[in-house]
């Protein structure tokens, strides 16, 4: 029983009330989910396409330039539709799916290669399509297959600014430089793609790693996403050789012969490969799903599975399975924002969102595709738990309490959903017929017990 | 619960607490505070400490060229806003010095990594790093408490170091019966007992600030400055309360009709300088070990735009304020405005950096050494700290 408990709250996204006396085996249960058609999103025909978001970009980029005020309120409305649609359907997803295990590792693998709207308006539409077309299906597939997509999609791509990176001695470099007008080399993403994505800030690399591989990366770049952009093609990736830096470059004693958009596609797939790599992302799957200390046998366990496959996903996630901290009721993780509101909308088999989720969660400041930084959102406790956080969770339930209609659940079955163990304090006031329905939900919700996970 | 008392360093800071409270006119060492205020957006430096004297002012200004007896002279060619003349008093006592031309050090004009830049520390955008308060609290000794005073924890606050925070959108979350259950509840959490019953103090303090002011609506989620700022000075008075603060406010980013005396910025600008004030009249006796920095993470544009306002731009103004102000009123190596002086043919030349200015305060407030600074602003070794600033 509590073990069944344990996979649907740790490695899924919170227990619904009476769920995990239906559940068999929990190993079980959880390795049945790891199939990938499980990790595409239902009704992803309705979402918007390359196209329609390209099209609302480039008209919110003439709309910034224009003095017309309804123009420019029109243009972010449009932009703001298409992000409502993506995160509604995100968020809806992880609050009905019944392959949760599957979930939590597609929001794992987006906040890791995550992108943000914060100060680049023009990712936001890209946002929702990115975990789509990147993160989904690749979830259960080969990390370097993840990364490489992640690098060629408009939404890294513009929010790393490695679409205007231009090699200083490419054609376009050296009439920049003729003009004066100093365009040149951007090494944000190719420090990014290091520093968080692959090998890791201890992963050994130099500075000078970073330029060459940032001359590596350049040309890799958006078409279709400005007005002027018309000709080029279809919206989406493309490779500018005008912009590429030519020569050979080499990255962390690797050498790379010219070879175009090629270079780029060597030198991911090998930092994918390195060893750091591996150890880099196996703490860091331990540390989300044991414990923000995860004993070093789990980091080992995982990082001999990532080696021994590279990097294949699917092997990977059966490893977190196979991880004996992961069950040990002595570790436990303190739940995001995120993971606990979908927690609270899972136990009471909420089968849609409420319309102001997206406000609550900025308001927690866990918005979803909008961390503050390009390492993503944190997950550990002294992230999270701080004394204000803490105090509006309190005030935050009274409120979602209050919408749980009475017939809907009886405030004592919360106790079967929640990971940590009650003394008897909060079954005796979850029992107390003197204190409000609605208050004693919120007593279940907003108390330290369903904090964890 | 004694909530007057700031239990074991909110109890999860982990640190040692002093012992009886010192009270003393004189400031003590070992007992600076300080208080680090970020104007989210970009303030217009040229219409918060104006260059009078400028020969080029009043035609590079035009439309937003102040009425010079509008404004309140500070002296070598300087004078503040209308909407700052309540600091009169402070700059009378020499607890004021106002900083202009100065920027950080990454040239850029977007929010996002002028912010970034600013609350790191750093000289170039860092996806990963610290803030460079967390960084201080990691490097100074003796007490050392972080309470960020914003809606959510702000870049500056973020790190290693655990901090206080509390926002001001809590005010008015009340201690009735269903508070004081959830404090049973959690006295079963060892790990969550102190931060919950840190934040019940805070409250308490912060309501007890607010009694008699009206912070509800609106107001109350934007954060007027005077009971944000007045909240801060009751957490930082108490003796083993926190000594470093992060506040915050928005809405400088004036592409608008930002008027002139009484305009819509002067208001704001209004606002800090009652903020100020009220921090000053609530600290009680620990106001002689305080001080306070004002920055933003850009100046504006020289030359007004099309619609009243003025632009992203790049050096700026700041202001210090304490006791320990221990310079002439402003602090500047001006630039000058004749259009072959501005950046870029449009902005306020910077010519002092933002980490000199905060190195030299916190080396003074805190009795760090110039390598411990060092290393609250990693790259920074050869920006020389104005030590001059604070005793």
């Amino acid at each position: 029983m509590d073990r069944s408990l344990r996979a649907l709250n740790r490695f899924g996204l919170g227990a619904r009330i009476g769920e995990q006396e239906s559940a068999g085996d929990p190993a079980a249960w959880l390795r049945s989910q790891l199939r990938p058609e499980f990790a595409i999103l239902d009704g992803a025909a309705d979402l918007p396409t390359t196209g329609e978001i390209a099209s609302a970009v480039i008209r919110f980029g003439a709309a910034v330039r224009s003095d017309d005020a309804e123009e420019r309120s029109a243009a972010r409305r449009e932009i703001a539709a298409i992000e409502v649609r993506e995160s509604s359907a995100s968020l809806a997803r992880r609050v009905t799916s019944d392959a949760p295990f599957v979930e939590r590792l597609v929001a794992f693998w987006s906040n890791h290669l995550c992108v943000s709207s914060l100060g680049k308006p023009q990712v936001a539409p890209f946002a929702g399509h990115y975990e789509r077309d990147v993160i989904r299906p690749h979830v259960l597939g080969r990390f370097e297959d993840m990364v490489l997509a992640s690098a060629r999609h408009p939404a890294m791509l513009l929010y790393l600014d490695n679409a205007q990176s231009i090699g200083p001695d490419s054609k376009a470099g050296r009439a920049t430089t003729r003009s004066g007008r100093g365009r040149g080399l951007n090494e944000n993403y190719a420090r990014e793609l290091l520093e968080l994505h692959t090998v890791g800030v201890n992963g050994g690399y130099e500075q000078r790693d970073v330029e060459q591989l940032a001359r590596i990366l350049t040309g890799w770049s958006v078409a279709g996403v400005r007005s002027r952009d018309g000709a080029e093609g279809p919206p989406g990736f493309l490779f500018r050789s005008a912009i590429h830096e030519p020569g050979d470059k080499t990255v962390m004693g690797v050498r790379y012969r010219e070879s175009g958009e090629g270079e780029g596609k060597s030198a991911i797939r090998d930092l994918c490969a390195k060893p750091s790599t591996a150890d880099f992302l196996a703490a860091k799957l331990a540390c989300h799903f044991v414990s923000d200390s995860p004993p070093a046998a789990a980091v080992a366990a995982i990082a001999t599975t990532w080696r021994a496959t590279n990097g294949d996903l699917l092997e990977v996630s059966r490893t977190l399975i196979d991880l004996e901290s992961a069950w040990d009721p002595g570790f436990r993780k303190f739940r995001t924002p995120q993971d606990w509101l979908v927690a609270v909308l899972r136990a009471v088999h909420a089968s849609e969102i409420p319309p102001r989720l997206g406000f609550v969660l900025r308001e927690l400041r866990h918005p979803l595709w909008r961390p503050p930084a390009p390492k993503g959102f944190g997950d550990t406790t002294s992230e999270w738990a701080d004394p204000d956080s803490l105090l509006n969770r309190a005030e935050l339930s009274r409120s979602v309490a209050s919408r749980v209609p009475d017939t809907r659940v009886d405030p004592r079955e919360f106790l079967g959903v929640t990971e940590v163990k009650d003394s008897g304090a909060l079954s005796s006031m979850l029992e107390d017929g003197s204190i409000s329905r609605s208050e004693r939900v919120a007593l279940a919700i907003g108390g330290p017990a369903f904090q964890w996970r | 619960m004694n909530r007057r008392r700031f239990v074991q360093g909110m109890c999860y800071g982990g640190l040692a607490t002093l012992g009886a409270p010192l009270v003393s006119l004189a400031r003590v060492p070992g007992n600076g505070r300080f208080v680090f205020v970020l104007l989210r957006g970009g303030l217009d430096g040229l219409a918060t400490v104006v260059p009078i004297e400028d020969p080029a002012y009043r035609s590079i200004r035009g439309r937003l060229a102040y009425d010079p007896q509008d404004l309140l002279p500070v002296g070598e060619g300087f004078a503040l806003a209308p909407g700052l003349a309540p600091l009169s008093e402070l700059a009378a006592r020499g607890e004021l010095v106002a900083l202009q031309a100065m920027a950080i050090p990454y040239r850029t004009r977007s929010h996002f990594d002028g912010q970034a830049i600013l609350e790191t520390g750093l000289d170039r955008p860092d996806g990963s790093s610290d803030g460079w308060l967390n960084r201080l609290l990691q490097v100074m000794e003796g007490r050392r408490e972080g309470i960020a005073v914003a809606a959510g924890l702000p870049r500056s606050m973020s790190g290693s170091i655990g901090v206080a925070t509390w926002s001001p959108a809590s005010l008015g979350a009340t201690s009735d019966a269903y508070i004081e259950r959830l404090h049973v509840l959690y006295q079963r959490d060892p790990v969550l007992l102190g931060r919950f019953e840190a934040a019940l103090q805070l409250q308490e303090v912060a309501t007890e600030a607010a009694a008699g002011m009206a912070v509800t609506g609106q107001g109350r989620r934007r954060g007027q400055a005077a009971p944000v700022m007045r909240a801060t000075a009751r957490f930082l008075r108490e003796p083993d309360g926190p000594n470093v603060a992060a506040v915050e406010f928005g809405g400088w980013d004036t592409h608008t009709n930002q008027g002139l005396a009484g305009g819509s910025l002067d208001r704001l600008l209004a606002g800090l300088a009652e903020g100020i004030l009220a921090y000053k009249a609530e600290s009680g006796s620990s106001w002689s070990d305080t001080t306070i920095v004002v920055m933003t993470e850009f100046g504006r544009t020289a030359r007004p735009n099309g619609t009243g306002g003025t632009d992203h731009g790049t050096a700026g103004s700041g202001l210090v304020v304490g006791p320990g102000v221990a310079r002439g009123p402003v602090l500047t190596d001006w630039p000058g405005l004749s259009e072959r002086e501005l950046y870029e043919g449009r902005d306020l030349r910077p010519t002092l950096d933002t980490r000199a200015v905060l190195k030299g305060v916190v080396m003074g407030v805190f009795d760090l050494t110039a390598a411990q600074a060092n290393r609250v602003f990693p790259g920074s070794t050869d920006v020389r700290p104005r030590a001059d600033l604070v005793r």
